[in-house]
């Protein structure tokens, strides 16, 4: 495997609950979508940091090791784990907590199952409540996200990406294979702008992270929490409408003609 | 070579395999032998909808480039170009169905798999835009193979920029009719494909996220015959209806109808 990829994947990687607990130290867990169950990827619930802050998080991770790579599906969320967010954000609403993602999740779970139970409208009713949240709210890259499962996270006022963290509209390996071969899945990385800083010179990623800072954790609690004081001197309406001109400006470097 | 017949006379039916006679595929496009319906092309798609001669394209041309020099890119642009004779993979345009008014937004599907990229989802946009200044409902007939690959990210923010938009006709007040044709999958199904107030289907429509060839890469599983069909869709209550071709325009000016929205000059 190539080797970002590997690192990214890696057992030992910085993972979504391990910064949620530092981030938090009493938090209230929310689990279940309430119709479906409950899905192990996902970290999600609210609590208040060490400043009193209130927060809404939502983790996604792959798992440290097979057992637990198994029970998290390796980080493919499934429909129950969208709907459980939908609720922890549609809750974060309510209550005026901004809401933070971290993630680290390959695409879409394929699976018949997640098709039979509408993966789409799941992940797109997601995208949606995050574009409309009058909350701020900010997604941290921690490895790899792509495609709209990923979207549905990074709808957000803030993307912070670690410097060797991924996002693309699809996997590097589903890059190489519309390309049949021509393309080794390493070369497919450099085709086009999915690494933090190439996302950072384009106006996506606001933040990046070294990854390999001692201070990791506490360093990205800081810069979160700095994030969310900023933001919250904006009105409900400016945060849908920044949210929206972000990615509208970075559209917008593509020519029309 | 006088005894060979005119090229494109005889198509074999990308279901059955057996070759149709262009006659035999008849008005709606239906293969004779296995009932497939053909992909229509989004001009013979909107001649089949909506009321003759009713039809005002909304913007006239655009021009997609290969900004992030995407190997093969500019070579699939001017083929889908020279297939389809158009410049995109949507069209958009004014119309009226049974005298009732609507915006509507077509997918084509042979144009690279009627992928959204920056263009599709400017004259998507643009074209909500328009039915919020004029007060009219919109129909969106997908088709489409999901997010465009060669555009990278830039294509993938299609999907919540075109949400955003969804979220103002809502506030608007204005109905969303999306109409789920055959391709509609990843960012398209994923994105304002379900976000209809009405979502119906075409009968015989493939619906999902993930395909099934990528499905049975990642997992070696036997897919039912039905898998992703729009009529298995409706079993499992993710569609309000699956309609069959030749009964589309009807069903779309029944639902008109019934909200009853003329349209006309915003004030204020």
């Amino acid at each position: 495997m190539d080797e970002r990829l590997r690192r990214l994947r890696a057992a030992d990687r910085i993972s979504a609950p391990t910064v949620i607990k530092a981030l938090l130290p009493t938090m209230i867990r929310q689990r279940g979508d309430r119709v479906l169950g409950d899905d192990q990827a996902l970290t999600a619930g609210f609590g208040r940091t060490a400043q009193q802050q209130a927060l809404a998080v939502l983790g996604v991770d792959r798992g440290h090791d097979l057992a637990t790579r198994r029970q998290k599906n390796g980080g493919a969320l499934t429909v129950a784990g969208y709907r459980t967010a939908l609720r922890v954000v549609n809750h974060a609403e309510k209550f005026g907590m901004p809401v933070i993602s971290l993630i680290n999740m390959p695409g879409a779970d394929a699976s018949p199952k997640s098709e039979r139970y509408g993966q789409s409208q799941a992940i797109a009713d997601l995208i949606a409540a995050m574009g409309q949240l009058t909350v701020p709210n900010l997604v941290v890259f921690l490895g790899e996200g792509h495609s709209g499962g990923a979207l549905a996270f990074a709808n957000a006022n803030v993307m912070m990406m670690l410097d060797d963290s991924l996002f693309n509209v699809a996997s590097p390996e589903a890059v190489a294979a519309i390309l049949h071969g021509q393309q080794t899945v390493s070369d497919a990385i450099d085709l086009l702008p999915m690494t933090a800083d190439q996302l950072k010179k384009r106006g996506l990623a606001d933040d990046v992270i070294d990854h390999t800072r001692p201070d990791l954790v506490a360093l990205l609690c800081q810069q979160i929490l700095t994030r969310v004081t900023d933001l919250q001197g904006l009105s409900g309406t400016a945060l849908i409408a920044q949210r929206e001109a972000k990615f509208q400006t970075f559209m917008d470097w593509w020519p029309v003609q | 070579m006088s005894h060979y017949p005119v090229a494109g006379t005889w198509t074999s039916c990308p279901a059955c395999g057996r070759h149709v006679h262009q006659s035999q595929w008849g008005r709606w496009q239906q293969c004779p032998y296995c009932h497939y319906w053909r992909r229509l092309p989004a001009v013979d798609r909107i001649t089949q909808l909506v009321d003759p001669g009713s039809f005002t394209a909304l913007t006239t041309t655009v021009q997609s480039q290969n900004r992030l020099d995407f190997p093969n890119y500019d070579e699939k642009l001017r083929q889908a170009k020279l297939k389809t004779a158009q410049t995109e993979a949507v069209i958009t345009g004014q119309a009226t169905f049974a005298k009732w008014p609507a915006i509507v937004i077509v997918m084509d599907s042979y144009f690279m798999m009627g992928t959204l990229n920056t263009s599709v989802t400017r004259l998507i946009i643009a074209a909500m835009q328009q039915a919020r200044k004029q007060k009219l409902p919109v129909i969106i007939v997908t088709a489409s193979g999901g997010a465009r690959m060669q555009e990278g990210l830039y294509a993938l923010v299609g999907m919540n920029l075109i949400l955003a938009e969804v979220a103002r006709l809502a506030a608007a007040k204005l109905p969303l009719i999306t109409v789920l044709t055959d391709p509609t999958m990843g960012g398209v199904s994923a994105s304002f494909a379900f976000k209809g107030d009405v979502v119906i289907a075409e009968a015989g429509a493939t619906i999902g996220f993930a395909g099934a060839r990528v499905i049975q890469q990642t997992m070696p599983t036997t897919l039912p015959a039905d898998f992703q069909s729009a009529a298995s869709l409706l079993a499992h209550g993710q569609l309000d209806a699956v309609v069959l071709r030749p009964e589309l325009r009807a069903y779309l000016s029944q639902v008109l109808a019934t909200y009853q929205l003329s349209g006309g000059p915003t004030h204020g």
